[in-house]
């Protein structure tokens, strides 16, 4: 097999920076870790799973995707080329590369999207089996494992009491990442560490069954008391793909930009005429839940939450995905 | 907390009662401290307060599922009850709908209604100010030049995501439709991108002029880590040293930025 | 490179007509011949497009005309907001942005040699529009054909000189009305309410199809007068209008439970409403 020392991941971030890759690893960043792009000096810190998700590197935050000339009444459209650098996604945890199945879906089905896809392809994803969980993760409530190598071109898993990493290509972009690492990675014998013990939170599938016939449940009302209103959640979330599309203008340029956006903004269903289907938090909290639980398994037959906790972990709220399903799956055994 | 077993008692008490028909209080949750919303007073030993408290629990008035269970009674920290006397000087609350839950300095101050508060401000916390961190931080950027200055916050607002958990932990922040939802025109870009941001951010601390009370609360819930601090307070000891106001401490103060005198300085203008 | 879906094509408005207060019909040709034909080869009655201008944005209407006039595509909207504003204030000879047509379509096919009776008010005359001039357009296809009409007032009826032209014609049963108090002294139409007037009309189920677009009051009130005439849900067919942005099912904004209106919708019979959570509507 072949192992890396686990003090040369930095190492192996500059080995693949110059092989031109635009590096993107969990990095320190004053109090918290981040996704974000490695420089060298940067510290990768491997123990903490990092605020942000690997979903901004597929999905950004803010891309254009239309441009325009303007000339007084005319206008005159323009090409947009996807900025899709050769980029690989080195130590995201397991429950981000689960993701990619749900983004890869949405953004697949009948018309392909271009951004995303170019951004896709040119990405190497090599996930890194968690060694620790905290109290907010819950992947194995949702069908995923912290050694999941679902999603991922290749994985390190942490070994010889995490001492090395077992590099494990799973794929041909793995493989030519492996290759791209040169003489850092050597053959040698190495016993991989037990993962992180992520006890079970919820039956998943309890929940999307209560879900399917509790859409007016009181516990909506409940639930959603606390919640403020904010796209914390939703923009932390690997799996949350909802966007906007704006425009913006001079007198002589137009952008078209994709933003992402959020169901628990009230302006998202808002209608001119004013009618809101979703009129207050507590229906655009239930549809956050219904969509990943219910109506997304309907459509695709998957999950649309991997349980990355991330959402539980900065909400100011006090909500949490996970102890809301825990709720829910609480609250289907009460009605039997 | 000293007092904390006569916070809950008095929480019970008033639930008891029928004084509030919710207390809205913070609870433990592992490591985390989270808003709780309390209606059975056998449930008191829930609350809980401390340093780790961050939120700041006026801005659950904007809503009107909260609002359904007036009157209630709120726990705050000193820099909450300015907020709750902020609110009351800009009409957002009526007299006896709130009951305070006062704490501070590791104390609790006891039930006061929001004259009581204002009181209590004025005898025991008459000079809230930032931290000496805070302040030094400030000195620095303000000794920079404009573009060093701009390339700091540049740099700062690149991580923002307009998520807009400042906005929805700030309880002066309750406009029903928000400048950055207003389209015709748009005021505000709502791209993510370095000029929303920049645009975005700077705007609701001027919209927060005289009227923020260092709660701290949009800090703690930006996800992105933005020291949003550090423009408020700037903001804050700007309005202090041209106006001499001190938001949330006169119940009846008109709005620094909403009032007019014609007496004010007019020589910027020339 | 593939194609960048997002990317609109460019439509020049050939003419405009007002047909109510702020409600205006625009005219559109394309200015890429390609781009007419691949609209064509793919448009059925019922599907809808985004109608744009750089700066201001873009807005969901539906398609007006039929896929039997290949020269044109017409569009009827209302100046509400944003987008419908800067719209508005386009000239003829002047253009505009086209995304489409996107979503699914009346299956008109599966109605052939039935009785069509179409039912709209006020300003979701639109999107039946198409499929009315789709159905007469192949006339002989299809055995009656009866259009009941109405809006709140005499000037909010949108397409008056077609509605005199279906009058006209001996081959369509057309019904007009307006609402108690909407009528000017020389309106020979009904008066009264859509459900209403429907109601008193009693028309015949067998072997009928319903289409119906209205606001939401109509439709919430038109509904049980069909199931009461015996109308299967199967049969009863109408639009679903939801906010969008990308149309073509990634944005997330038009879902409806499960479903999503830009590809699922926006036509929907009876049945398939009836299994939507009827609180997201």
């Amino acid at each position: 097999m072949k192992v890396f020392d686990a003090n040369k991941l930095n190492d192996l971030a500059a080995a693949l920076a110059a092989k031109g890759y635009r590096v993107i690893a969990p990095v320190q960043d004053g109090d918290v870790v981040r996704l974000a792009e490695w420089a060298p000096g940067a510290k990768i810190q491997p123990g903490v799973i990092p605020v942000n998700s690997a979903k901004d590197f597929l999905l950004p935050r803010s891309e254009v995707i239309g441009r325009y000339s303007l000339d007084g009444n005319d206008f005159t459209p323009q090409q947009v080329t996807p900025e899709a650098p050769k980029t690989v996604l080195l130590g995201v945890r397991p429950c981000d590369a689960m993701s990619l199945a749900a983004l890869d879906t949405v953004f697949n089905w009948d018309y392909a999207d271009e951004f995303y896809n170019a951004r896709r392809a040119a990405t190497t994803v090599v996930s890194l089996a968690c060694a620790s969980a905290d109290d907010q993760c819950f992947c194995t409530s949702v069908g995923g494992r912290p050694d999941s190598t679902a999603g991922a071109d290749a994985i390190l898993r942490p070994a010889d009491g995490a001492k090395r990493f077992i590099f494990d290509a799973l794929s041909e972009k793995g493989q030519v990442i492996a290759a791209a690492a040169g003489d850092l990675l050597t053959e040698a014998v190495a016993t991989v560490d037990a993962p992180a013990d992520v006890p079970q939170r919820f039956d998943a599938r309890t929940v999307t069954r209560w879900l399917a016939d509790n859409f007016d449940s009181p516990l909506w009302k409940e639930l959603s008391l606390t919640c403020l209103g904010c796209g914390a959640c939703a923009y932390a979330c690997p799996a949350c793909h909802c966007f906007d599309i704006q425009d913006e203008a001079t007198r002589t340029q137009g952008v078209r930009y994709r933003n992402w956006d959020t169901c628990g903004l009230g302006l998202f269903t808002l209608h001119a005429s004013g009618h809101n289907p979703r009129p207050d938090q507590s229906a655009r909290w239930r549809q956050r839940v219904m969509h990943k639980f219910c109506y997304f398994p309907q459509r695709f037959e998957m999950l649309a939450c991997t349980g990355c906790g991330r959402c539980g972990r900065l909400c100011q709220a006090g909500l949490a995905m996970a102890e809301v399903c825990r709720r829910i799956d609480e609250a289907s055994k009460v009605a039997k | 907390m000293s007092g904390m077993d006569a916070l809950r008692s008095d929480a019970a008490k008033l639930l008891r009662d029928g004084a509030v028909k919710m207390v809205v209080g913070y609870r433990a949750r592992g490591d985390q401290r989270v808003p709780a919303f309390l209606t059975d007073p056998d449930k008191a030993d829930a609350l809980t307060y401390d340093a780790d408290c961050k939120q700041n629990l006026a801005a659950y008035l904007r809503k009107p599922e909260v609002r359904r269970h007036l009157p209630l009674a709120i726990v705050a920290p000193p820099n909450v009850c300015r907020s709750l006397v902020l609110l009351a000087a800009e009409s957002q609350l009526v007299d006896g709908e709130v009951k305070v839950l006062a704490v501070g300095n590791g104390q609790y101050h006891g039930v006061l209604d929001v004259a009581g508060v204002a009181a209590l401000l004025k005898e025991k916390y008459p000079d809230l100010a930032p931290s000496e961190e805070l302040v030094r931080k400030i000195g620095e950027l303000a000794a920079m030049s404009p573009e060093r200055r701009g390339a700091f916050w540049m740099e700062q607002f690149e991580r923002c995501t307009r998520c807009y958990a400042c906005r929805a932990a700030c309880p002066g922040c309750y406009c029903t439709r928000c400048i950055v939802e207003k389209n015709v025109p748009q005021w505000i870009s709502t791209a993510a991108a370095p000029h929303g941001n920049y645009a975005w951010n700077i705007i609701r601390a001027f919209h927060l002029a005289g009227r923020c009370t260092l709660c701290g609360a949009c800090e703690a819930a930006c996800p992105q880590g933005l020291p949003l601090m550090l423009l408020n307070v700037r903001v804050a000891q700007d309005v202090e040293e041209e106006f001499g106001a001190k938001a949330g401490y006169d119940p009846a103060a008109k709005p620094v930025i909403g009032s007019w005198s014609p007496d004010d300085d007019d020589e910027y203008m020339r | 490179m593939t194609e960048n879906v997002y990317q609109p094509t460019t439509m020049r408005i050939a003419s405009a007509r007002d047909e109510a207060p702020d409600v205006r019909t625009f005219r559109l040709e394309f200015t890429d011949e390609a781009a007419r034909a691949k609209f064509f080869e793919k448009y059925r009655v019922g599907m809808f497009g985004l109608y744009g201008l750089p700066g201001a944005g873009e807005s969901t209407f539906c398609v007006a005309s039929p896929p039997t006039r290949t020269g044109y595509v017409e569009c009827t909207f209302r100046k509400t907001g944003r987008v419908t504003a800067a719209l508005h204030d386009r000239e003829v000879g002047q253009t505009i942005t086209y995304r489409g047509p996107y979503g699914n379509y009346f299956p008109i096919e599966t109605w052939r040699g039935r009785n069509i009776l179409f039912i709209a008010g006020g300003i979701a005359l639109p999107p039946m529009r198409s499929v009315i001039w789709n159905v007469l357009d192949r006339r002989e296809e299809f055995a009656k054909v009866a259009i009941v009409y109405g809006a709140r007032t005499v000037a909010d009826l949108v397409y008056k000189h077609e509605l005199a032209e279906w009058g006209q014609r001996g081959d369509v049963q057309l019904t007009t009305t307006v609402d108690p108090g909407g009528e000017t002294p020389d309106w020979k139409g009904k008066i009264g309410f859509v459900p209403t007037v429907l109601k008193e009309l009693a028309p015949g189920s067998e072997n009928c199809v319903a289409v119906v677009c209205g606001p939401p009051i109509m439709i919430k009130f038109t509904m049980p007068v069909l199931t009461d005439l015996c109308f299967k849900p199967a049969d009863i067919y109408t639009t679903l209008e939801n906010r969008m942005k990308c149309g073509i099912g990634k944005c997330g904004r038009c879902n409806v439970g499960s479903v999503y209106v830009c590809k699922d919708g926006p036509v929907f019979t009876l049945e398939q409403l009836n299994k939507l959570p009827q609180g997201d509507l």
